[in-house]
């Protein structure tokens, strides 16, 4: 796992109706280090999701680097694992051959892939679906593939982009403490996108607050680890570190 | 005729493609019925029963096989180059946005042209040949699949290309993996299209140009008077296509649909 460094980033586009600049992103900055996990919060249309596409190579950025190990970051690449809102899994494909496809774009035998696959399926507890489609899995399920199937992958980095907010609440709770769990266990580097500031709480090390395309402000999350529901809610550091959180972003 | 029904329940429960031909029952009878009477002479409406006679009979002496052979054999190879066109220049022009913008209004231009718009000037430059009936089929298959293609590939979630590139895919994997697969539904379409009317551009072809197959039989029977036998190509026509389509195509394209969780089972 290495470090992210997002140097002076801005993203603006021009909107030919209205004959004006607008900037999704300005002149952001951060440094990501190696195993942390960063949330960042927003309103919608603040920025969260055009910063994550750009860093994913999505996007061009206007101005401003990202340098992932010291390297520009050059389009989408194999190196930045995406976990999308909509799970995007190849309905064609079984979840074993979603999850093996990382694997197999980079070279790895067949057989080598499938056992990777099945390792990583267990992980989430979903080996028994493994040879199913999957528009015959639950969105929560669903999105536990996709979720595995860019930890597969080994990226240096993990971008997810909104994963829990397609699910109902209570499913939604079960996927923050899976990945809670994987994190702990694993220590990737993980950047989180949500709109969600109970979910980034919970989840990361550090929030960072994003409005209007500029970064306003960074909350730690000094919370101690491992993070389950029940514990947090009844945990008042918890509940003041929400409210404090809430309130900037309602601020912002 | 209670008794009756309940064999066709029978009948359709152990085989239930046969379901496809019930609602040609009662065309079947009062064709029976309007010839029985003579409302009109023999000659001009031939009688259920003698159409199949001759029909068996067309069948028994191997011309009815082998123009049927030529026929189907003509669509096959015509569509199959259409498909080797189509298929291609539709990736492209979903793929590519350059390619869009300058092939869209070509395209448009030249779908508008009837395939048998164009025969005129076939014959003028190729003949009364087979290279003339194979240039209408190949033209009348390659657009419906070209297009749909090209939808297709243009209705693909941007997020799943996007999914591949950050899994490492290379950009022809992307193709290969995600961009026709995820076409794949519309690829069907456009096929089953392509075939449908490349059928009936065939018959109209050979009816113009032809030396054997369908089409011709039925316009040289008209030349011999024999009503019959146009009667029996109508229906080889049309039994033929049914069978094709609603045994092979249809299931195809709907299975490829509901795998791809693009139709609601």
């Amino acid at each position: 796992m290495k470090e992210l460094l997002v140097e002076r980033l801005s993203k603006i586009y021009f909107d030919p109706d209205r004959g004006e600049r607008i900037a999704a992103l300005e002149e952001v900055s951060l440094r990501i280090a190696p195993g942390e996990f960063v949330a960042v919060v927003g309103p919608s249309g603040c920025g969260k999701s055009t910063l994550l596409n750009l860093i994913a190579g999505f996007l061009e950025p206007t101005s401003g680097r990202i340098l992932l190990d010291g390297r520009p970051v050059r389009g989408p690449g194999p190196d930045r694992g995406v976990v999308f809102q909509s799970y995007a899994l190849f309905p064609w494909k079984t979840v074993l051959e979603n999850v093996a496809f990382g694997p197999r774009m980079r070279g790895l035998p067949k057989a080598e892939c499938h056992a990777k696959a099945m390792r990583y399926l267990e992980l989430v507890g979903l080996a028994h679906v493994a040879h199913r489609y999957p528009r015959e899995l639950s969105g929560g399920m669903q999105q536990r593939v996709g979720v595995v199937r860019a930890l597969a992958n080994e990226p240096e980095i993990l971008l997810m982009d909104e994963p829990f907010a397609a699910v109902d609440a209570q499913t939604r709770m079960t996927l923050q403490e899976e990945l809670a769990r994987i994190y702990e266990e694993r220590r990737p580097t993980i950047l989180f996108v949500t709109h969600d500031v109970n979910e980034a709480v919970f989840l990361a090390d550090r929030v960072l607050l994003l409005s209007k395309g500029r970064l306003r402000e960074e909350i730690p999350v000094p919370i101690a680890r491992p993070r389950r529901w029940p514990r947090l809610v009844e945990d008042d550091d918890f509940k003041a570190l929400v409210a404090r959180t809430l309130s900037a972003v309602r601020a912002a | 005729m209670e008794r009756l029904a309940a064999r066709w329940l029978w009948f359709v429960e152990h085989w239930p493609r046969a379901a496809v031909f019930a609602p040609f029952v009662p065309l079947l009878l009062s064709w029976w019925a309007v010839a029985e009477i003579e409302i009109f002479p023999p000659a001009f409406f031939p009688h259920p029963l003698e159409v199949l006679r001759r029909g068996v009979e067309l069948a028994y002496k191997g011309v009815l096989g082998a123009y049927l052979e030529d026929s189907v054999l003509r669509l096959a190879v015509g569509a199959a180059a259409g498909i080797a066109v189509g298929l291609p220049l539709g990736l492209l022009v979903g793929l590519s946005d350059r390619a869009h913008r300058t092939l869209w209004p070509l395209l448009l231009f030249f779908q508008a042209i009837g395939d048998i718009a164009w025969l005129p000037i076939l014959l003028v430059w190729f003949g009364f040949g087979l290279t003339t009936m194979t240039f209408v089929i190949v033209y009348t298959v390659m657009f419906p699949v070209l297009m749909n293609t090209a939808l297709g590939v243009r209705a693909v979630p941007e997020v799943l290309p996007r999914a591949a590139l950050s899994l490492g895919a290379s950009r022809a994997r992307v193709i290969l993996e995600v961009v026709v697969p995820g076409a794949l539904p519309n690829i069907v379409t456009g096929i089953r299209n392509g075939l449908g009317f490349g059928w009936r551009a065939l018959v109209a072809a050979e009816i113009i140009v032809g030396t054997s197959g369908i089409g011709f039989m039925m316009f040289d029977a008209r030349r011999a008077g024999s009503v019959t036998e146009v009667v029996i190509g109508l229906v080889v026509l049309g039994v033929l296509w049914s069978i094709v389509d609603s045994w092979i195509l249809a299931p195809l394209e709907r299975a490829t649909g509901e795998r791809w969780g693009l139709v609601a089972r």
